[in-house]
């Protein structure tokens, strides 16, 4: 258990930014919105003022763009959205990882057909 | 009640604000806005009344080291001062440390073969000298 946090720490990084982006694939959402979505998942949960930084890293790269908004009740939002090298982006992990996944199954004996 | 929240928000921010002094302006100020606007937004969708629960919201943030980190890590840098500045203390005492072992050594081994043709050197000459005679 003491090995569960490092192990799902290493795991979090560099998969749940393309999270992120799977997250605005459709639409745009407001980071509050996002924060809450990810810490809904148990796998994925960490501090949420850890997010912020990821967005705005994300957005510094151009994969993800921002603007703030009025809300019809309540404080102004900051909605996030997809750009083009973003949508890139997020393909290009999606046939790395099914690749990357089932070299991991094979060797670690958790595929199916292990 | 109201002021004693915004004590809390601003006591938070201002924690983390004092952790990012190694970040660039822009980024320090963006990730304060995107803070402020999380609790906000927490307060108000949540109806949150309470500085428990206002406490709870900041929680969940994270502690303000945490969230510091956080920002460190993907901006690609490291925190500006209470970690590394024992290690540079460290660093110059280690290296030190580790030249004197290896200047000992080295001389432990010029000994140990000055002492070895040493011992091969001197019946060298002899054989050699009364060879001529």
């Amino acid at each position: 258990m003491a090995d569960a946090a490092p192990l799902s720490t290493s795991l979090r990084r560099g998969t749940l930014e393309f999270c992120v982006l799977a997250l605005v694939e459709r639409e745009d959402r407001y980071g509050t919105e996002l924060v809450r979505r990810l810490g809904d998942e148990p796998n994925l949960a960490a501090s949420e003022g850890t997010i912020y930084p990821l967005l705005s890293r994300l957005r510094r790269v151009g994969w993800l763009d921002s603007k703030w908004s009025e809300s019809p009740s309540g404080p102004p939002r900051r909605y996030y959205g997809l750009t083009p090298a973003g949508r890139a982006a997020l393909e290009h992990f999606r046939s790395e990882w099914v690749s990357f996944r089932q070299t991991v199954d094979r060797l670690v004996g958790t595929g199916e057909v292990a | 009640m109201k002021i004693k929240n915004t004590d809390v928000v601003a006591e938070y921010l201002h924690e983390v604000d004092l952790r990012l002094t190694g970040l660039p302006v822009l980024q320090r100020r963006e990730l304060l806005a995107d803070l402020a606007a999380h609790i906000a937004t927490e307060r108000t969708e949540r109806n949150i009344q309470t500085e428990g629960e206002l406490i709870e919201v900041l929680e969940k943030l994270g502690a303000p080291e945490v969230v510091a980190n956080a920002a460190y890590e993907e901006a690609g840098t490291r925190p500006p001062r209470p970690v590394p500045k024992q290690r540079r203390n460290w660093l110059p005492a280690a290296i030190a440390a580790g030249a004197v072992a290896l200047v000992l050594v080295v001389c432990g081994f010029f000994a140990f073969f000055a002492m070895a043709t040493g011992h091969d050197g001197p019946p060298r000459p002899v054989h050699v000298v009364p060879g001529p005679r």
